[in-house]
């Protein structure tokens, strides 16, 4: 069976992480995907202010979007949750004649359809469902063996669930298992089910959300936190820093994209991970790539 | 005062032009199916930690077309984190969080609408990305051996979100 999807990078993956991209691409050839990178691909668009502004015109450029996958006969795989949250809903919306017929109308005027055959899954989900977390263990070289990560699911990849259909949103397991594929050790924090509150234009509520996020972070001392969005991880890093500014607290927990992470126990150099840009960066990794070099005696 | 005059005092009227408008957006007659329960204010984030911030308030005064007060410069609804927990606690499928973005939309309609989201807007329909490609862009991609970010055809995005007066046949 063929294991060949688009890729629908989105725009902070590729244009603020490169790092991000570059990891996806190194680990997914790995696990037998096939990238097929597609011509022309906008931003979702973003499902907080694009949407918000007109529901129509962002249903009509995702719909575009996911047309150009449908040109390649392919399904999509995503590396954002708020693209996963677009394309997904878009994919569910127009299923209603109604609605597809008036969007279709639309995308008539740039002479393209959509037909709803490429379905959208986010790459973790799709990881999960086509080769599974015990090959992905298996591509494994460098296990990373107790170290403890902290997992922030987000909002937009499990909920709404009955659209998502990704995991069970009230106790998820995904991410812990890809955790455990690398040989680490997941752990939870009391507030994992907390949103980031990025999307909250509240002047104060998205900080004090993110500061009891990561007050309970730094309570089940996880050395990483690991992440599967750009958004999300930009809150945890360069939000990290500033929350950590303003309340005057000590919070200093790396934050990974999980393909970087995964990157590196299939053996990437830990100087090759581009995380030299992050405000807080993963040096705790550092001590796995001593373990690569044994010839010579540690003391 | 008669007993039935004084149930007349306490009558709301309910404001169905409001509704009407609301109910033309995608999804966003939902609201209808609201029976006031309450499930959605306990893991609301914003219900938390916004004062004022409440979905089964925020839902009533929907019922009832009390719309003067959501839509409006000072409009809570952009307090909302768009998280969904309201919508996975529902058990009407009421979807409270998707009822809030239709009448953002309906803000956005009447020009109200917060300045950082209008520039991410602009900046997606002037380069068809939310972050615009530059050769500082470029160049952080090619360190990791990535091709230059390729070009979004905006004129087709332009097509797509001002439909109705390119075409004239709407």
């Amino acid at each position: 069976m063929e294991n060949r999807y688009a890729f629908f990078p989105g725009c902070l993956v590729p244009a603020r992480y490169p790092a991000m991209e570059f990891a996806i691409r190194q680990t997914l050839p790995k696990l037998g995907i096939e990238i097929v990178d597609l011509e022309g691909t906008s931003c979702c668009p973003d499902p907080i202010y694009f949407k918000a502004k007109d529901k129509l015109s962002w249903l009509s450029v995702a719909a575009r979007n996911l047309c150009l996958a449908e040109e390649k006969g392919l399904d999509i795989f995503t590396n954002c949750s708020g693209c996963t949250a677009t394309l997904s809903e878009s994919y569910h919306l127009l299923q209603d004649p109604d609605l597809r017929e008036k969007i279709n109308e639309r995308l008539s005027h740039i002479g393209m359809e959509y037909k709803g055959t490429s379905k959208v899954r986010h790459i973790a989900t799709l990881i999960r469902d086509t080769v599974g977390y015990e090959a992905v263990a298996e591509t494994v070289v460098r296990p990373l063996e107790g170290l403890k990560v902290g997992i922030h699911y987000g909002c937009h990849l499990l909920k709404p669930s009955k659209i998502m259909n990704v995991d069970d949103p009230n106790d998820p397991t995904m991410l812990e298992e890809f955790v455990r594929a690398v040989g680490a050790e997941p752990v939870r924090h009391d507030k994992w089910y907390l949103c980031c509150g990025k999307a909250c234009m509240d002047e104060n509520a998205p900080d004090e959300m993110m500061r009891d996020l990561l007050t309970t972070v730094r309570n089940v001392e996880a050395e990483i936190l690991c992440l599967i969005c750009p958004t999300c991880f930009g809150q945890f890093d360069h939000g990290q820093y500033r929350i950590a500014k303003k309340f005057e607290e000590d919070f200093s927990t790396p934050p990974i994209y999980y393909f970087q992470l995964l990157a590196y126990a299939q053996g990437l150099p830990y100087e090759n991970l581009g995380v030299e840009r992050q405000r807080f960066k993963p040096e705790c990794l550092q001590r796995f790539s001593m373990l690569d070099t044994v010839e010579e005696p540690a003391s | 005062m008669s007993e039935a005059q004084a149930k007349k005092k306490d009558v709301v009227r309910v404001d169905f032009a409001f509704r009407r408008e609301l109910a033309e957006k995608v999804e966003g007659n939902l609201s209808s199916f609201c029976y006031q329960c309450g499930a959605c204010v306990g893991d609301c984030p914003s219900a938390a930690y916004v004062d004022d911030f409440n979905p089964r308030k925020i839902m009533l005064m929907v019922l009832y077309g009390l719309g003067d007060e959501l839509i409006s410069d000072t409009s809570i609804l952009w307090s909302c984190t768009n998280c969904y927990n309201c919508a996975e606690r529902c058990p009407q499928d009421v979807k409270p969080a998707e009822v809030i973005i239709s009448m953002k939309n309906m803000l956005a309609d009447r020009g109200i609408y917060p300045e950082g989201a209008e520039k991410i807007i602009a900046t997606v329909m002037s380069c068809g990305r939310t972050v615009p490609e530059s050769s500082a862009v470029d160049k952080q991609r090619a360190k990791f051996g990535l091709p230059p970010l390729s070009r979004v055809p905006v004129e087709d995005l332009e097509k797509l979100v001002q439909p109705a007066g390119a075409g004239g046949e709407e």
